[in-house]
């Protein structure tokens, strides 16, 4: 009995020691943490996009708005413009049906499309580029007997950029659906059924309204890349001034000229793209999150 | 409405989940599909509403062949046991949403439509919560908006997966009660699934016990509990002791002591008995008495648990008697006392396999 005492008194010595070391580390981690997550950021994000806009200030409001009106810029501006104008309904319309054949149903080869749906994510633009150089070019391409028949110039040409963005940008609506939906699982879907909703009508006020930010976040992003993508557009492209240089492409040819302050000006357009995507984003998820957080907050007890 | 499930099976990939199910439900019942986790009860309930196609047989509806209709043909009401309410609506619009989403020819006007949502909110007794979100609910009150959605749509047939599943014991009981005074004044032909063999003998018309695909047995509350058809049944609804005998000269020897039988010359058998059909005497007063030891009393409330081991084999009895026969024993722990089943039921273990 004698000796139990001591025992006791060093285990809440060690106690008392592990809960300080606790509390202090508790303070200390998240400060250094903090610090170390900030500065990264500054470094490899804030600055270079600070720095984006200053150079192309560089020379005067004046030169920035002449490089982005100069009339090979403006044709840039518009193939990416119609690139982003079919690129992103059909990914739209491609990433839901996936997201909602994977998440919603059973069907053989579903794990095969869940892999190819990441197909170009893991793949080189570049490569990418060259496969669909390796199809359609009229001079060696697979189809281009087919192609030369009916007079169609895919390489080297506007539905080649297409084709290679489309590819591309493939998964972005469809990543950010399959989670949500599958997480969301079909029990809404299948009141609405039981309710006398058509597949229309569950779809278009129970299903689209669940996945509504995520969607337009996933849109957000297909249209970031399509405006943005350069390696896979670049093979294909063949770089014909004014007809098949897109906004990226026009950056580099400038920028190869040491037109330094006019590539920025016009790479400038492409960072606004991404700072509304921020925007939207943060807009998304506080709205995502908002119905629940009042649900939190206001739940009242059994009546 | 009145259905009619005849031949119904179906498979999960290489799982058999129903076989030959044969049942008729009549126009205005309330009916308990009973059985464990797996037992298929709830796939039978998704095949009646067709979000489940069945393999073979058919789902009749007042002599009405439904089996090819769509679920949303078939106007049946379906509760889901985890509500399944439509996060992004109010209360008021996920209950409006049935009417709201008929093609326009058979849409009731807003006001029609107002009316009868706050005539659903009432019953549910839930009118000041029409604007919140499921979010804001209780679960209680989430599972009363999802029967009032179902409802709202004027079903011939009502059907409920689980209702109070996901429900804490007390919000369980009252829910209970309440689907049975509301089936009460609107009999409408209803079928709800549970695993709890209290909540099915307490709420339904008719009990259908279902175990690995098959129907065990179909019949009232008092039927299925007072006289299981097999022994599974019988340890579903309740405690049971098992005693193991023979059967003897057309009599069953269970032990120590006989009892009549009706044929089964020299056969093994196991009788099943209710802890409440159990006697307990301090001293042996016939052959059939066995000597047993308390091992364990718990006497809260006006029931008395008793658990106890048997000295001859060491098998383990549970019993319960009333609090007055308790006191007048006197009984306590580590008591040697003497046991007998008042009432059993016998069960050839060939012929049944638990």
């Amino acid at each position: 009995m004698a000796g139990s005492i001591p025992i006791q008194l060093k285990t809440d010595k060690e106690a008392a020691y592990a809960k300080k070391r606790a509390v202090k580390g508790s303070k200390l981690v998240p400060i250094v943490l903090t610090t170390i997550a900030l500065l990264f950021f500054i470094l490899m994000l804030i600055i270079p996009l600070i720095s984006v806009f200053v150079k192309a200030f560089e020379q005067g409001a004046n030169l920035y708005f002449a490089s982005i009106t100069d009339p090979i810029a403006l044709k840039a501006i518009k193939l990416t413009l119609i690139t982003i104008a079919i690129t992103v309904p059909i990914n739209t319309v491609f990433g839901l049906a996936a997201a909602w054949a994977i998440a919603k149903f059973k069907f053989k080869g579903k794990n095969l499309l869940i892999t190819f749906i990441d197909l170009p994510f893991s793949i080189s633009p570049v490569v990418a580029g060259l496969i669909f150089v390796l199809l359609f070019s009229t001079s060696h391409g697979l189809f281009a007997p087919l192609l030369n028949a009916l007079g169609i110039k895919i390489i080297f040409a506007p539905p080649g950029i297409i084709i290679a963005t489309i590819f591309v940008t493939l998964p972005f609506v469809a990543r950010e659906l399959i989670p949500l939906m599958e997480a969301q699982g079909t029990a809404e879907e299948e009141a609405a059924l039981t309710l006398g909703a058509s597949g229309w009508k569950t779809f278009w006020h129970i299903t689209l309204p669940n996945i509504k930010w995520a969607l337009l976040y996933g849109i957000m992003l297909t249209t970031a890349r399509a405006a943005g993508e350069f390696g896979a557009v670049s093979v294909v492209s063949g770089h014909i001034r004014g007809l098949t240089n897109t906004v990226p492409l026009h950056v580099e040819i400038l920028y190869n000229e040491y037109k330094f302050s006019a590539a920025f000006a016009v790479a400038s357009l492409l960072t606004l793209i991404a700072l509304v995507n921020l925007i939207v984003k943060n807009v998304a998820y506080s709205k995502m999150n908002r119905i629940h957080k009042a649900g939190e907050k206001k739940n009242v007890p059994e009546a | 409405m009145s259905i009619e499930i005849r031949d119904v099976s179906k498979t999960f990939d290489s799982y058999r989940a129903l076989s030959d199910i044969n049942l008729i439900i009549q126009t205005g019942e309330l009916v308990a599909l009973l059985g464990p986790s797996g037992s298929g009860k709830t796939t039978l309930l998704r095949i009646i509403a067709g979000l489940e196609t069945a393999d073979q047989g058919s789902i009749i509806f007042d002599g009405e062949d439904n089996t090819k209709k769509s679920t949303q043909d078939r106007k049946v009401g379906f509760v889901f046991q985890h509500y399944a309410l439509f996060k992004h609506m109010t209360v008021f619009e996920n209950i409006a949403f049935g009417l709201r989403v008929r093609p326009s020819k058979f849409r009731p006007s807003k006001e029609a439509i107002k009316k009868k949502v706050h005539e659903l909110l009432e019953l549910v007794k839930m009118e000041e919560l029409a604007n919140r979100y499921p979010s804001q609910l209780s679960g209680g009150q989430r599972q009363r908006i999802a029967l009032a959605r179902a409802l709202a749509v004027e079903p011939k047939v009502l059907l409920l997966d689980e209702p109070f599943g996901a429900l804490d014991a007390k919000v369980r009981k009252d829910l209970r009660r309440w689907l049975r005074k509301l089936h009460d004044e609107y009999p409408i032909t209803s079928v709800f699934v549970t695993h709890d063999q209290e909540e099915a003998l307490d709420v339904a018309d008719r009990v259908v016990i279902l175990n690995q695909g098959k129907i065990e047995q179909i019949g009232t509350p008092e039927e299925v509990y007072d006289n299981p058809a097999n022994p599974f049944v019988y340890n579903f609804l309740g405690n049971v002791n098992l005693f193991h005998g023979r059967i003897h000269n057309g009599k069953v020897e269970l032990g120590l002591f006989g009892a009549d039988s009706d044929g089964g010359q020299g056969k093994d058998i196991v009788s099943y008995t209710r802890p409440h059909d159990i006697e307990i005497k301090l001293e042996p007063e016939g052959k059939e008495f066995i000597g047993s030891r308390i091992t364990f009393i718990r006497a809260v409330g006006p029931i008395v648990k008793i658990e106890l081991v048997r000295l001859d084999n060491g098998q383990y009895i549970e019993a319960e008697i009333s609090k007055e026969t308790y006191r007048k024993l006197g009984l306590k722990e580590r008591h040697t006392v003497y046991v007998r089943p008042k009432d059993f039921k016998v069960f050839i273990p060939e012929d049944y396999v638990i």
